[in-house]
Order: C-alpha cells, then structure tokens, then sequence
C-alpha cells in the first residue's frame, strides 16, 4: 500500500494473488462475452420473433464459441491496398484497451484469503475512472487506424464517422463522470462504491438526480457504437464499417473487444451509479452476495443495449452530432455545476440552475441562429 | 491494492492473448494464394478505379479541434472535483467563471452554424398549402380535363 509502482520489490504472496486476480478476471472476461454474444442474438430473435441460434449446445450457448473456432480456421487476407504494419496494429489497438478497462471495475466486496486481505477488483489505481477514459480514448485509435489502413472506400468513411462520433461523446462521457467524482471527491473506483454503499438513496443515481445517469447512458452508447448510434458499420451504406476489409482472426478480435466494450461500460454505469456490488446480504457467504448483485445488475444493462438494437432506428448523422454537440455538453456541463452548486449551499443551487435555464434558452436561440446563417451562406439551395 | 502492477500483467496477458491467437491462425488458416480480384478493396463486386477520397468535408477537423477545447475544460475540471469539498464557495465561484468563458465561446461556434451538420433546412416548406383535400380536388380537377390551377399549382403557391 501506498507504493504503486513497486519500488521496494514484490512479495511473493503479492504477486501470486495478482496473478491469480488477473487470470480470474481475463477467464470471466472471455466466458462473459461468450454468452453476451449468445444472450444478444437469442434475445433480439426472441424480439423479432425467430428462434436464433439453437443447434451448438443447449440452447444454442456455444454458437459463440463455434463461430470463433471457425474463425481460426479461416484465411487470412491481406488487402493489397492496406498499409500493411497500421494494419496489423489496429487490431491490438482495439482489443487490448478493452481487456484493461475492466480492471478497474470493482466486482464484489473485501474478501480475506489465508490471511491476505484483498479487494475482488482486478486494480485500484489512485487514478481510477480516468484510467477508463483514457483507454476508451485509445480504443478511438483502434478503430481510426483500421479504416484509414484498409485502403478502401468504406472503411475509410466508417473510421472517419467512428473518431468524430465518439470524441464528440467523449466529451460528454467526461462531464457526467465529473459529476461523479464531484459527489465522491475521489477518482478511485473503489471509494466510489463505499460512498454509495449503505442505502438506495445514496446511490449515484438519486444523489445526483438521474439526469448524469441519463446523458451517461446515451454517451456510452454512442461511445460504444451500439444501436441506435452504430453509424460506423452502418450496413445499409458502409457494408461492414471500419471493419469491411478486415477477415478470419483479426475481425475477431475486433468484434471480441466491441462485446468486450459494452461489458466493461455496463459494468462501470453500475459503479458509477448504481452502487456497484451494492445491495442486501446475507450471513451466510457473505462474500457472494455482492458479486452476485454486481452479475445482475450489470445483466440488465446488458438487456437495455439489446433492447435499444431491437427498438430503435438508427439516427441521421447530422441528428447524430446535433445531439451530441447541442444538447449533451452543454446539459452535462450545466448540471455539473448545478451539483458543485448543491453542494455548497441550496441558494447557490437555486441560482446556477435559474442560470442553466437561461443558458438553455440561449443557446437554443444561437442553434437557431446558426441554422438560418448556414441557409444565408447557399442561396442556390433554397431555389 | 493501489498499485498498477494488475494492470501490467493484464496488459501483457492482453497483448499474449491477441498475438497467440495470431500464430494460432497462421497455424490453422488454409495457405491460398488469392487472386488478384480477392485483394482489391472490397467494393461489393465492382472492380475499384477510383483511390479513397484524400480530403474530408471540413468539418471533420473542425469537430475534432472543438473537441480538443471540452477535453482540456475535463482535464481542468477532474482535479477540481476532487478537491471541491476543500474549495467550497471559491471552487464554485472560480469554475463558474471558467465555464462562463467556454459556454460563450461555445455560443459563438453554435450561432456561426459550426456544428451544423447534414442537409440545408429550407426556412419554409416549398409548398405550404397543400392539403389532402387540395390535392383531391386537383386531381379531380385533371380527370375532368379542366387544369383549375389550384393553390399548389406551380407558380402560385410556392414560397422561395
């Protein structure tokens, strides 16, 4: 404790309990998206009134794991065109930050292991959500690189709309995740989640008034590039998006870290909001019970991704960034600030949101504004 | 645990799992020698003879440099909410400001048309007074062979 980088050497308990944490995680990673694959395409078929995959396992739950080996299995194919070492590299680029974000996620409560006293959470570094952000940022890379170095049409437009589509939610993601740290005074995941323990009412959601939890919800999904948001592999126009030129194993991975994504924000929207591994236990294996609520609660956020793809249409690009840009910023930084307000004192409160109000109404008039300006600007358009 | 080292070991797990399953694949993966047709970008069948677009509309950069002014207002405002309980009245004040300053600025791109994306909104509609029951009774006024011109006939009813 209190020497993160190591610096007087490593027990050998440290290091065994390390790697055991870290081999736990990656299996439970790598079975979790297994059976989020399978849980999409069996829920949304259920939606759509098919069957969807029944025939690998019972219920058709090692499809995913089928489709993997085939994978394997299959040859690959370098584009011609590809700039061959950006190419190679987008891959890991896109897999590797998304199995380090779910280390900071806690799963479950403390838990001491022949005499070892651990927390059941891969890393807490004093850093915490930044960490997330940052890796969600270089994901952006991943998925950049690998359009642009196809050499091909389609996927070129799809990275091109992927990095302005998700640096734009990005920026959103950082202002709910503000308030967050605002309310806990820390950026470590694990104190998040002691702040939170305790009561409903102390968690996130309630403390600070649903609204961050809504614009987080909405950022991350544009961020992960779900439905109704997927404008990067929009079939209907790209073919396959950033990923058209990409087969056998390095499509793989490419998919693997985008189920990967979804899981590890599911899991983070819980920490961030819903208390984490909070909620009633009992006296027996008191251990799992806050595992088991951090499983359960993270599955019906699960659901809601599956649930969006099956219910909404996709958004316009311009609706996309309008959105994004016009209404997300400014409301998250307008409510960050009521929050800090809050905080301080309840006339403070009153006071910033009468000026978030007028904020909005500002704006709102300035989008106007700039709507008529552009219209000034092509005559020719308006016949 | 604070420490990084979880997330070293996990990064290096991270980067075996990617390149192992790499040699798996060349290991396991049918050694062809594709034709020419099967390496050209994929075009859904058409043989490519235009190079991807170099240049990008404009507003591309221009989304990723307006990005980079929020990014810095987060990093400012990451220490800042960790250290608010200390900074009461002066913490909020002093952002207050700051966001002020962004917010403005943030008026100007808006009120410029700088985020506006997609087609150009026409003020008003091309034609404004059609109704069901005008264009029934156009129709009506066709087959009978008399051209009645009506409210949406072209040249009356439209508004530049």
């Amino acid at each position: 404790m209190g020497d993160p980088l190591f610096m007087n050497g490593v027990g050998l308990a440290v290091l065994v309990i390390v790697i055991v944490k870290v081999l736990v995680a990656f299996a439970a990673l790598m079975v979790a998206v297994m059976f989020m694959i399978w849980f999409e395409r069996k829920v949304i078929s259920d939606m759509q009134a098919r069957i969807g995959p029944n025939r690998a396992g019972p219920f058709g739950l090692l499809q995913t794991l089928a489709d993997g080996i085939k994978l394997f299995f299959k040859e690959d194919l370098l584009p011609e065109r590809a700039d061959l070492p950006v190419f190679k590299l987008a891959p890991y680029l896109s897999i590797v930050p998304a199995f380090l974000a779910f280390a900071i996620v806690p799963v479950g409560g403390v838990v001491t292991v022949a005499g070892h006293t651990f927390d059941l959470q891969v890393a807490d570094p004093p850093i915490g959500i930044l960490f997330l952000l940052a890796m969600s940022s270089i994901s952006v890379y991943g998925v950049m690189l690998a359009g642009w170095s196809s050499g091909s049409k389609y996927p070129l437009l799809g990275s091109v709309r992927a990095s302005a589509q998700m640096i734009s939610y990005e920026a959103a993601l950082g202002m709910t995740v503000t308030a967050v740290v605002l309310i806990t005074g820390s950026l470590s995941t694990r104190a998040m989640v002691i702040s939170q323990a305790s009561h409903v009412w102390d968690w996130n959601i309630i403390r600070l008034g649903v609204v961050p939890f809504v614009l987080f919800m909405v950022a991350i999904t544009a961020e992960l590039n779900r439905p109704p948001f997927d404008l990067v592999e929009a079939e209907q126009e790209l073919v396959g998006g950033f990923n058209t030129e990409y087969s056998s194993i390095r499509f793989a991975l490419f998919y693997l870290a985008e189920f990967m994504n979804t899981i590890t924000m599911s899991a983070v929207v819980v920490t961030l909001f819903l208390g984490g591994p909070d909620g009633p236990g009992f006296h027996f294996l008191r251990w799992l019970w806050p595992i088991l609520w951090f499983i359960g609660k993270t599955l019906a956020f699960l659901f809601v991704y599956v649930w969006l793809r099956a219910a909404l249409p996709r958004l316009r690009y311009d609706q996309l960034m309008d959105l994004g840009w016009k209404r997300l910023i400014p409301l998250s930084l307008g409510w960050l600030l009521v929050v800090a307000a809050v905080l301080v004192d309840r006339w403070w409160g009153l006071v910033v949101a009468a000026g978030l109000v007028l904020g909005a109404v500002v704006l709102s008039r300035s989008a106007l504004v700039g709507r008529v300006r552009t219209d000034e600007l092509e005559p020719e358009a308006t016949s | 645990m604070d420490s990084y080292l979880p997330i070293f070991v996990l990064l290096v797990l991270g980067v075996l799992f990617a390149g192992l399953s790499f040699v798996a694949s060349g290991m396991l993966a049918p050694r062809k020698h594709p034709t020419a047709a099967k390496l050209a970008p994929y075009e859904c069948g058409i043989v490519p003879d235009v190079d991807p677009p170099q240049r990008f509309p404009v507003r591309f950069y221009l989304v990723a440099m307006i990005f980079i002014i929020f990014d810095i207002e987060i990093v400012f405002l990451y220490p800042w909410a960790v250290i608010f309980r200390q900074l009461r009245t002066f913490g909020l004040v002093e952002v207050l400001v700051f966001a002020g300053a962004v917010f403005i600025s943030f008026l100007y791109l808006v009120s410029n048309g700088a985020l506006d994306w997609g087609p150009v909104r026409r003020l008003m509609p091309a034609v404004r007074t059609r109704t069901t029951a005008s264009t029934v009774r156009r129709v009506a006024a066709r087959a009978a062979g008399s051209e009645l011109p009506g409210p949406d006939a072209p040249g009356t009813g439209r508004a530049a």
